[in-house]
Formats: C-alpha cells, structure tokens, sequence
C-alpha cells in the first residue's frame, strides 16, 4: 500500500458567491522513500496539496491516507500528533524562533512530544550533527548564515523521525551554492528511506527528484517518472 | 506538553519582549503593591485591636455606670454627678451586679472631682486627672515600665501614664520615675493625713446668723498641703493619656477629706462655736452619685452579652468590650474595604494592560503559532502556552508588589514611630498567607486576562498563521 494516497480529493474555498476548488477530485499515490517534486504555477494548488497531505487542512470531499490513517478521521489532538510524528516541515524563510538556539529550535517538535529534556537535547544535538551544525548548536538565528538556517530547519524537521519530509520552496531565500547544499542534504536524507515531497518553481531542483508532478489548476499530472 | 515546557517557552517569549514585560508587570505591581499595604494595615490594625482587647482583659469585661448612653472606655469613665432619678453606683449595686450569673469579679472606679489642685514633681506642676481604681485582677493596666497596683498600696502608691511621666522629664517609656516621689496638690480645706484645720471658720467663710450648718469650702486661710506618692509603674500611652492611677479607696478617702464641714452651734458660727465634721465614706459617695463606674469581668466572652443586658435590667448602663472591639474591627474592615477596592482598580486596570499585552503577542507571533502547530503543537498547546505566558506576568507582578509593599512598609514603620513617639502602633508586618493571595489574586488576573488572547491564539488556522507575515 502506498505510503500516501490521496482519493478524489477536493478542496474547496468560498470566494464571496463562488466556489473556487484548489484541488479538484484529485487522486495520488505516493510510495515510501519517494522524492517527489510537487511543481506548478503560483495559485496551481501545490501548496493546497502538501497542506492536505501533511494535516494542516482539511479536504472538503475525497479522503487522505497517509500512513494508514486516514487524515479526515482525526480528531484535533490525532492530527496534530500525526504531524509532530510523521510530517517534517521545512519553510522557504526557515521560521525559527529569533529567541531561540540552534539547539532549541530543533528541540521544539521534541516539547511536543513530552520527551525528556536531556532525551530531547541528545537527539537534537544528532540532528543538527546530521546537517554539519554541530558546532553551531549554541548560535541563534541571527548568527547563522541563509543556508545554515535552513540546515537547522531541516534538522527540527528530522528530530521527531518523521516518515514524510516536506519542503515548501526550500532553496528559494538561498544562492545557488546553499541551495546546492540544501538540496544534497535533502537528496541524502531520500536515500536514508525517508519519503520527500518538494514543493518548488525551479527546475534544477524538480530534476533531483524521481518523480515530478505538475499541479494546474487544481488538478494533478504526472509529469516524469524516474526509477 | 511538560508544565516545565510551558514556563520555559513563556519565559522566553516574555524575554523577548522586555520593555513591554517590565511595563506590563509594573502596573500588576503598583495595584499589589496597594493591596498588600492596604492589607496589611487592615490585618495589622484589627490584630492589634483584638490584642489590646484581649491582653488587657477588656474582651471579658463591661463596664458599668448611670446612665444608658454609654460608651466602653476601659475604666477612665468621667462622674459628672449623678443622673437625676439614675441609680446610684454604690457598694449595695456592685454586690447585686457581682451576684450575677457569669461575673467572676467587679472592680469600682472613682475619678477625682477636682480635689487636688496640681500635681508636682521637682519645679513641674501639670494638671491632675486622678482615677481610682479597686485594684484586684480585673483591670490590668498595660504597663511598659515597673509594676501594677496591687492590693497592699493602699495609698501613696501611683501608676503614671507615659506621657505623663515625660511630661515631669523622665523620657522614653518614663522608666526613670519609677520610685520616685510625686506630690499631689491638695485644695484648701484638705482635712486630711495630718493637715490642722482652724479651730474656728475664718471670717470669710461664716455663715449668717441663724444658719446652722454651713460648709467649709476650699479658699485661703484653710490648710492645702501635699501628698507625697511613690511612682510604682508606667502606663502605655496607647492604654491611657495623661491620667494619674491610683487605689480606690485613697482615691475616695482624698475626695471625702477634701469636703469637711463645719457645724454651727445654736447661735450661728459668729461665736467660732461648733466644729468640723468630715461626712462618712458611704454618704460623701451616695451625694456624689456613686463610684464613676463598675469594671465586671464575666467567665467567657460567649457571656458578655448576655450579662451586659441583665445588668442593664438592674437600672445601669452598661457597654461592653467586646462591642467595642468588634465596632472598631468593624470600622478596619470597612477602612479595608474602601482601601482594598481602591487596589482592586487598580489591579483591574493592569488586566487590561495584560490583556492589550497578550493580544499584542499573539499578533506578533501569528507566524510563530502556525510554525508551532505545524510542528505538532494542538490547539489546547497553543491556548496553555499563551494563558500561562499572562499568568506568569501576573505572578512576577504580585511577587514584586508584595516585595515592594513590604519594603515601603519596613521604611514607613520607623518614620511613623518618630512622628508618633510613645504611641504603640500596630505591627505593620505582611502576614504569610497575604503573600499567597496576592500572588494568588494576581495570577489569577493574569490568567484571566489571558483567556480571550489565548483563544484567539488557539483558533488561529495554522496555515493562515504560516501567510502571516
């Protein structure tokens, strides 16, 4: 069974009289360990779809399972220990906490989850490790650089092991060399068997994923398939 | 989430944001600090009433006296005469008051009626206002040097008020005039403790002719002389204002021999025939309208009502302690809650800057909550978060208002004893458990204060708060 599977799934909004649907009777799969790139115009529905996927919307009609569990059953307390557990997030502008360490921010999915202090700064002290930022543990976000950020974003994402990781635009406030890095990170984190699901406008960043599917209009198309 | 994640993540947000934390927490402080001061006093003073009451025996007691207008005034009551058509206060009325139910004992008291004319020590003359009293256990004086009256000082022996004995020089608690010797002033025509009466009445006083009687009031050519008193205790000021005690039955016997008359014999006293006659203590007492009061001590204070109305059925006024002591609790508390309303304003006016505080956090942190929600934090997380982020500035706010209050209060206490100098002021310590309601009180404005930001926090669509920018 595919680790993802979205069944005519539509979302819809209210726009003063009209109804707009983002997502229109849309259907997918997505098999674990994949690194898909969710690509399309701005408006398309792209982010709709990773909303829906990873639990932060609801749909209005068809049916999201994610992991055997289907996301519109989920009560208020189940869906979000489902995205503390399964979805790792990672933003386009990093949203760390200003007040923060590195090692407090990676920390934070870790309060939610009621782990020991001293279990929880072990385990982000291994994340931040994983993402080259171990000397960097104590340094808050504004004494990192763009793409040490972004790596800290990726570590907070990793420290509850999720089984999904997606990344909305994650190279797109980062030059082409961070980006770079960014991305091999990431590639390497796919290869560790975690799915990835990239939300992105650029092309070099869609050609790293096996599989790439274009969203227009609220509706999706496989694109390219690799093996 | 852990409590002890809660408090973290709040302290830290509330870091973030100093300057509005420490004005926020400011204003908390300013209404605890009022309440813990206006609190204070309150307690203070009512403890300090119930202590007076209680120490002094006053809780026990009732005080007796013509007349049903009465008001308790320990036992320095004032004999204006008696009461046309009032029942005197004589030796027959203390035994019936002493024969109640519940009275354990009586003391009589009996103030001078202006006998004597000053009372001297060294070159000082002040002005005298002598109470005597039965000295038995029933009135205890509150002494702050030497020792009470006790029952073999039959006379020359005087209580002096604190006042008073700094007003002769001896300063401070007036310790230093303990053991020494006072003189008490007669008026002319003391007939007493030695004093030589003129055989005849001297021209200015005869009577006419055919008047038999006639009295020999005080004036000159009669003897005044003085009567020496060892000073044995000093009464607190706060107990008794310039007032010089003395024992009963001197206070009587000085009164009685200050009142000779002179009989006229058949033929007018013209012919400096007859003699003086000091009247005897039962009838100088009966026309001067008794003692000035009864002081009763009943078993228990459940009683003292039910004594004082049965006193009051023998024909006397009679006003008790207790009542007075709850008139002036009563009188603290309403001082309290006028004081105590003014806080809670005052506290009411700094919820609303907690409240203006946490909409303003929430709106800052609109992205912050999307980022956390994403992470995995629920709703009900994110409705904790912010509640306890205003409780704590509650918390923080009525620590510090209870510090400062007790600060100020430590600095006033000295200042307020200086300007009142001799007077015992009630002990203006913060008790324990005001600390813990006011810390209590205003978390629980911070708490409530938080309430509506932290709902709107909580309903926030995560990824409406993740747009936010």
């Amino acid at each position: 069974m595919p680790l993802i599977q979205l069944e005519k799934v539509t979302k819809s909004y209210q726009l003063g009289d009209e109804k707009f649907n983002a997502l229109d009777e849309v259907s997918l799969n997505v098999e674990k360990g994949e690194f898909l790139a969710i690509t399309g115009p701005s408006g398309s529905g792209k982010s709709t779809l990773a909303n829906v996927i990873s639990g932060l919307d609801r749909v209005s009609s068809g049916r999201v399972v994610v992991n055997d569990r289907d996301l519109s059953t989920l009560s208020d307390r189940e869906i979000s220990r489902f995205r503390n557990r399964t979805i790792g997030f990672i933003f386009q502008s990093f949203n760390l906490k200003a007040d923060s360490t590195a090692l407090e921010n990676v920390t934070l999915p870790l309060i939610f989850l009621k782990m020991s202090p001293r279990e929880r700064k072990a385990r982000a002290t291994e994340c931040l490790a994983q993402v080259g930022l171990s000397d960097r543990a104590n340094h808050r976000p504004s004494q990192l650089s763009g793409g040490q950020r972004q790596r800290v974003a990726i570590a907070r994402a990793l420290a509850a092991k999720p089984a999904v990781l997606v990344a909305d635009e994650p190279t797109g406030n980062l030059d082409s060399e961070r980006g770079k890095e960014i991305l091999q990170i990431l590639q390497n984190l796919n290869d560790q068997g975690i799915t990835l699901l990239v939300i992105t406008h650029d092309e070099s960043v869609a050609s790293r994923a096996n599989r790439v599917v274009e969203v227009r209009d609220g509706r999706v198309k496989d694109r390219r398939q690799h093996s | 989430m852990r409590w002890r994640d809660y408090l973290g993540l709040s302290l830290r947000s509330l870091r973030r944001s100093k300057s509005r934390t420490i004005l926020t927490v400011a204003a908390i402080v300013i209404g605890a600090t009022g309440i813990t001061i206006m609190l204070t006093f309150v307690t203070s003073l009512k403890s300090f009433v119930v202590q007076h009451f209680t120490q002094s025996g006053q809780i026990l007691q009732i005080q007796v006296a013509q007349g049903r207008n009465l008001s308790f005034s320990g036992f320095t009551g004032n004999n204006n005469g008696p009461t046309p058509g009032a029942k005197v206060l004589s030796a027959a009325s203390e035994a019936k008051v002493a024969a109640l139910p519940h009275v354990t004992s009586v003391s009589a008291t009996f103030s001078q009626g202006g006998y004597i004319e000053y009372v001297a020590f060294g070159s000082k003359k002040l002005q005298p206002n002598i109470v005597g009293y039965q000295v038995n256990a029933v009135i205890k004086p509150q002494l702050v040097a030497g020792r009470d009256l006790v029952p073999t000082d039959r006379t020359g022996a005087v209580l002096l008020t604190q006042d008073y004995a700094n007003a002769m020089g001896f300063k401070g608690t007036g310790a230093g005039a303990i053991g020494k010797t006072i003189y008490l002033h007669t008026n002319y025509g003391y007939s007493g403790e030695g004093a030589t009466l003129p055989s005849a009445l001297p021209p200015q006083h005869q009577c006419a002719q055919n008047q038999r009687n006639c009295n020999g009031g005080p004036s000159s050519g009669l003897p005044a002389i003085n009567l020496a008193a060892r000073v044995v205790g000093i009464v607190s000021k706060g107990y008794a204002n310039q007032t010089i005690f003395i024992p009963l039955s001197w206070s009587i016997a000085i009164s009685n021999q200050s009142l000779p008359r002179f009989n006229c014999n058949q033929n007018g006293c013209g012919n400096n025939t007859g003699g003086w006659v000091t009247p005897s203590v039962a009838s100088y007492i009966a026309s001067n309208g008794g003692y000035n009061s009864l002081v009763v001590e009943v078993d228990n204070s459940a009683n003292v009502p039910h004594v004082a109305t049965q006193i009051r059925q023998l024909g006397f006024g009679a006003a008790t302690g207790l009542s007075q002591m709850k008139q002036q609790t009563n009188a603290a508390n309403l001082i309290g809650l006028a004081l105590g309303g003014l806080g809670l304003i005052a506290l009411f006016i700094a919820a609303l800057g907690v409240m203006n505080t946490m909409v303003m956090s929430v709106l800052e942190r609109t992205r912050e909550i999307g980022v956390m929600r994403a992470l995995g934090a629920r709703r009900s997380t994110i409705r904790r978060l912010f509640t306890f982020e205003a409780l704590v500035l509650g918390f923080f706010g009525g620590v510090f208002g209870v510090l400062l209050g007790s600060l100020l209060l430590l600095f006033a206490k000295p200042i307020l004893a200086n300007s009142m100098k001799g007077t015992t002021l009630p002990n203006f310590t913060v008790p324990i458990w005001l600390i813990f309601v006011v810390v209590a009180l205003t978390s629980f404005i911070g708490f409530i204060s938080g309430v509506l930001p932290s709902r709107r926090a909580a309903r926030l669509d995560p990824i409406e708060a993740l747009r936010y920018e």
